[in-house]
Order: C-alpha cells, then sequence, then structure tokens
C-alpha cells in the first residue's frame, strides 16, 4: 500500500463575518497518495479555493483534521505553517506569481533562501531546476522578458527546486493559451512519470481529465 | 535567513528604484549632514572665540581702579585714581605673579612727518608686552631705564605705525605726541583685532614719562593693572592674595566694599565656553528635526512600499517565508536606507563645515563624537520608522496577499 501524502478527515472551513457564518468547506475528506496526480474540479464558488488554502497550509481548517505526509498541520501556529510550505509544498499559481524585477535564476532559488541554503548551492539547484524546464538560456530574464508558457514554466521550477512532496498548481493552465496550456500540462504529466505527486486545481473538466483521478468539489463539498 | 543575505536583497531592491530610494535618503542626508556641520560651526566659532580671548594675554588678571563715591554719586570705574604705581610695585612681590605693568593713558595728536593721527597714549611699564601678549616686530620696547628716567621714547602699535606711514627703517626716528617730541623705539606686531578694541592703534610710553609730560606728576595713580600669574591653576589664589595685600594697602576692612576691581580672564573665557556650548546643541537640536522629519519620509516611502508589495509579500510567504523573515526584509531595507543616507550625510556635513571653517578662517574642527552621534541617530531613525512598515508587511495574511491586484 502506498503512502498518504494528502489525509484531509471531515475538514470545515467556516469564515466568520461577523453576524453571518459562511460555509466555504464542508466536511471535507480527501486522501492522496505519493506519485498519485490528481485533478480537483469545481466551478467557481464551489469552495476548491479554500480547499486549495487548506491543502497548500495557506490556511486552517476550523474542524476536522489534515495530515501533510504525516504532519498534522492544524495545530501549526503561523511560523509552523511556514515551514511546511517551504519544505513539503510546491505552489504553482494561475497567475504565475514571480517576483518582479527579478530574474528566472533568483525567482526559482528565492524557496531556498528561505530554507537557510547557502547561496552557491542555491544558484546551482535553481539553475539545475531551470535546465529541467528547458529554460537553461532564460535564466537572467525577469519575468517581463517572458512569455507566458515560459514564466509557468520558470513558475514550475521554483515549484520544484526545494523537492517538495507535493506541488500544488491552481488553474496552472488558466491565463495560457490552448497550445501553451497543453505544453504546460505535458510537463506536469512528466513529473508525475518521474514520481512527483500532484494536485492540480481547475474549473475545466477537460484539463481535468487528464489527471489520473478527479475529484468534483461543489457547494463546499467533495462529491463522491 | 543571515543578515547579508537580508542586506543583499534589500540593496537589490533599492536598487529597481533608485530615484525614489535616493530621494528618501535625502531626509536623512540632509538632516545628518545640517548635525555634523552645525555643530562643528558651533565648535568651531568657539575654538575660535577662545582664542581670541587667549591672544589677550595668557593667565591675565586687570585689576581697575574703582569708583569714586562722594556724596552718594558713584562714577564710573575707574575715575577714581586709587591703584598707585606703588601697589603696582607690591603686587609684584605677590608669589605666583610672573608680571605686572601698570596702565594709564590719555589721548593725544601723534604726528610723524607729513602724517598724523589721534589716537591713546598708554603709559606702562617693560613688563607690558609680557602681560597683553604683545610680540615685537622692530626695534626694542620700553626697557626699565626709559621708565625710571621718564625717557621720551616710543613703541607703536601696528595700525599707528601704519597711519604714519613708519617702517622697519623708521626705528630712532622721531615722532611728535601731543606737540612733544618722542624718539620711536620699537613696532609691535599686529595681533588682529579682539572683538573689544583694536589693541594694535596705540602709542606706549613709560608710565613715568606719561606723568611728566601729560597728566601731571601729583599722583601716581594709575588707572589699571595688569598682572600676568604664572600658571593657570594659581589663579584663584593670586587673585585672592591681591585682594588681600591691596585691601591693606587702601586700608580697608574685609566689610567694606573695595575700591578696585579685579576682572579675571578665565571669567571670560568660561562664559564664553558656555554660551558657544548652548549654542552647539541648540543648533544641534534644530538640526535633529530635519533628521526626524527625514525618518518620516522613510516610514512613509516603506509604507507605501508594503502596499504596493502586498502581492509578493503574499508570494514571499506561499514559497516559505515566515513572518519573521519579512519583517526583517522590511526592517533592513529601511536601515539601508537610513544608515546608507547617515553615511553620505557625514561626507557631506563634513565638507560642508570645511567649507564654512575655511570661509570663517576658523579651519576645520573635526568631533568624532559628532560622527558617532550622528550615525547612531540615523540607526536610531531607521529602527524607530522602519518597523512600523515592516509590521504591517509582515503581519499580511498570504491568502488575501496573494489576491492583492
Amino acid at each position: 500500500m502506498r503512502r498518504p501524502i494528502i489525509d484531509l478527515a471531515g475538514a470545515s472551513r467556516i469564515y466568520d463575518l461577523g453576524r453571518v457564518q459562511v460555509p466555504a468547506l464542508v466536511d471535507a475528506s480527501l486522501r492522496v497518495d505519493e506519485g498519485e496526480f490528481v485533478a480537483i474540479i469545481g466551478p467557481s464558488g464551489s469552495g476548491k479555493s479554500t480547499l486549495m488554502n487548506i491543502l497548500g497550509c495557506l490556511d486552517r481548517p476550523t474542524a476536522g483534521q489534515y495530515v501533510l505526509d504525516g504532519t498534522p498541520v492544524e495545530e501549526l501556529d503561523d511560523d509552523g505553517l511556514a515551514f511546511v510550505r517551504s519544505r513539503l509544498i510546491g505552489f504553482v499559481f494561475q497567475s504565475y506569481n514571480l517576483l518582479p524585477r527579478t530574474s528566472a535564476l533568483e525567482n526559482v532559488a528565492t524557496p531556498l533562501l528561505y530554507q537557510g541554503v547557502p547561496k552557491r548551492e542555491r544558484l546551482q539547484r535553481a539553475q539545475a531546476a531551470l535546465e529541467r524546464m528547458g529554460l537553461g538560456d532564460r535564466m537572467d530574464h525577469e519575468p517581463s522578458e517572458l512569455s507566458g508558457g515560459q514564466q509557468q514554466r520558470v513558475a514550475i521550477a521554483r515549484a520544484l527546486v526545494t523537492n517538495p512532496r507535493l506541488i500544488l498548481a491552481d488553474e496552472p493552465t488558466g491565463n495560457l493559451d490552448s497550445k501553451t496550456g497543453e505544453e504546460v500540462l505535458e510537463l506536469f504529466h512528466e513529473l508525475n512519470d518521474q514520481g512527483v505527486t500532484i494536485v492540480l486545481i481547475t474549473h475545466d473538466s477537460d484539463v481535468g481529465v487528464r489527471a489520473g483521478r478527479q475529484v468534483h468539489v461543489r457547494d463546499g463539498r467533495i462529491a463522491a | 535567513m543571515s543578515l547579508l543575505e537580508l542586506v543583499r536583497l534589500a540593496i537589490s531592491r533599492l536598487g529597481t528604484s533608485r530615484v525614489r530610494s535616493f530621494l528618501t535618503m535625502l531626509g536623512i542626508i540632509i538632516g545628518v549632514a545640517s548635525v555634523v556641520a552645525l555643530v562643528s560651526v558651533g565648535q568651531g566659532a568657539s575654538t575660535g572665540i577662545t582664542n581670541r580671548i587667549s591672544s589677550l594675554g595668557t593667565n591675565l588678571l586687570t585689576i581697575n581702579a574703582g569708583a569714586t563715591f562722594s556724596g552718594g554719586v558713584r562714577s564710573a570705574a575707574g575715575s577714581a585714581t586709587t591703584l598707585t604705581l606703588d601697589d603696582a610695585a607690591a603686587i609684584g612681590e605677590v608669589s605666583g605673579v610672573a608680571a605686572v605693568s601698570p596702565e594709564l593713558s590719555t589721548s593725544a595728536f601723534v604726528v610723524a612727518g607729513d602724517l598724523n593721527t589721534t589716537t591713546t597714549v598708554l603709559g606702562t611699564t617693560q613688563d607690558y608686552p609680557t602681560v597683553r601678549a604683545y610680540e615685537l616686530w622692530q626695534g626694542s620696547f620700553l626697557t626699565d631705564t626709559s621708565v625710571e628716567q621718564a625717557l621720551r621714547v616710543a613703541v607703536l602699535g601696528a595700525t599707528t605705525a601704519e597711519d604714519l606711514g613708519l617702517d622697519a627703517s623708521s626705528i630712532g626716528s622721531e615722532i611728535t605726541v601731543g606737540g612733544i617730541p618722542f624718539e620711536v623705539v620699537g613696532i609691535l606686531q599686529t595681533k588682529g583685532s579682539t572683538g573689544f578694541s583694536s589693541g594694535d592703534d596705540q602709542v606706549l610710553i613709560p608710565v613715568s614719562t606719561l606723568k611728566r609730560y601729560f597728566t601731571g606728576t601729583a599722583s601716581t595713580g594709575v588707572r589699571s593693572i595688569g598682572v600676568s600669574v604664572a600658571t593657570a591653576k594659581q589663579m584663584e589664589t593670586v587673585k585672592a592674595e591681591i585682594t588681600a595685600v591691596l585691601e591693606e594697602r587702601h586700608g580697608i576692612s574685609s566689610t567694606e566694599s573695595d575700591d578696585f576691581s579685579i576682572a579675571d580672564q578665565t571669567q571670560l573665557l568660561s562664559t564664553a565656553t558656555s554660551i558657544f556650548g548652548l549654542l552647539t546643541v541648540l543648533l544641534a537640536g534644530v538640526a535633529s528635526i530635519s533628521l526626524i522629519v527625514g525618518g518620516i519620509g522613510i516610514m512613509n516611502i516603506m509604507l507605501v512600499s508594503v502596499r504596493e508589495r502586498t502581492r509578493e509579500i503574499g508570494i514571499r510567504k506561499a514559497i516559505g517565508a515566515r513572518s519573521r523573515d519579512i519583517l526583517l526584509q522590511f526592517m533592513v531595507e529601511a536601515l539601508v536606507l537610513s544608515i546608507l543616507g547617515g553615511v553620505i550625510g557625514v561626507l557631506v556635513g563634513l565638507v560642508a563645515s570645511a567649507l564654512i571653517g575655511a570661509l570663517a578662517g576658523w579651519g576645520f574642527v573635526f568631533n568624532p563624537l559628532t560622527l558617532v552621534v550622528a550615525t547612531v541617530f540615523s540607526l536610531v531613525v531607521g529602527v524607530l520608522f522602519g518597523v512600523w512598515p515592516a509590521r504591517q508587511a509582515a503581519k499580511l495574511n498570504p491568502i488575501a496577499a496573494l489576491r492583492f491586484e
């Protein structure tokens, strides 16, 4: 039996807006094993962003349990969450979220900065990650000098550079044309073939259908 | 993250908006530069004035004849001739007294060839240059012989000599003072203005000669007596001793008021020093206000910067930065701005104070303490005004920050 990377059990996230309580996620349970490629599919407003924030340790569930790679995270403080994000998770966002006016190489090396990796090793690993993404000749370019597809590949390199247990991709093809989006998805599949666990969040079932498993989210609940 | 990494990161971030970074630093630069320059100016002026006061004579006590007090009317100090040449001689016996010069003056019309001037004629003795710190430029000074025999010899101040067209070759020539012929035996070196009166515009003759030809020999009174004390330490004891000697000679009991007064050079010096010390503190205080304004400038820019870079902060948090990392990043940016501004400010301030010192003529006064204070102050400003924006940045919720457009 394979090891679970994500083990979410009965997790809820209720936003307390003072007079009203908004349940964004209700009693969600999800298990993702090592090496899986799971697509979480749902329309906007379905609660998939909330799910993604919780899975990515950017937020804590208000009820239920979340164990990430053996670490129970619902009790961690902010620094603890930052540590988990730094060591276990690589993020890929819809809008790339690269640091502006910063070279591709520096962008990819930044997560290692927060792990306290020395500069020389940082740059070596960042360079290797960029080369793996086929961007060996774009290392000195700033985000504004790169195309959307190239920026997303820099972002994937940044997610990979720490060798995370899990890559969380939030609508990674949302800002790309279909051809480039296809290439990026192809990249995720290649990474998955190499053993990287990937959770992809999307509203587009055409994107989701390519994953090994689909999980549908609707009205804050995970559909069976 | 090491401090070096933080500083490197801060410099590269500040480098991406150079003009803004420079303008932000400008407040600190102006503040620190004005603190350094104004303190230096204050100290330079203080030193300059102190030197000029010292040029009046070192360890100088001046004893002035008191006022006559008759029928309830007090006349001006020095109007009475209560001090005498014998008093001067008695003061000379006091231990610790290096030199004594009795002084009595009048005003006279002085003619040398075609040129003339009206100036002070001061009767004194051979010790006058020692007491009043004069240097002889040409010829010789009055001698004890010339004083004893009341010879008609004159030593001219530098300005008087110039007014009368006399130079080195004029030693031995004849001038008339108040119509009476005198031989020029010496010319004094210029001393510069003391700020009180020009010590260069006067004719010095033996006090005995002055009495014989101008004021009359009836009294032996003098107007003032200059006393040079051997060492600065002895000033107080010598002053007390002279007071005692004069009181005894004048038959004044300790309860009566003295008919003379002793002016102390050190009093003048300490007054001047304390005034300039106060002035320096005042100037530095005014200048520090601009430092605070500069600090507020840094805080303003840092707050704008935190808002502008909300998304960047969100990204950094998502990829593993702790709140502390963000706090330090923005703190160090503020500190780099303020310290760099402080260093540039110190350099500008030093150049400015060197220029002002050169123009004012008191030279370049450099006080290392100013540098330390300015640097520490700019550091404090950086921390003080950097911490709040940095806390704002560190407190940001990563989800909200990532969503920020």
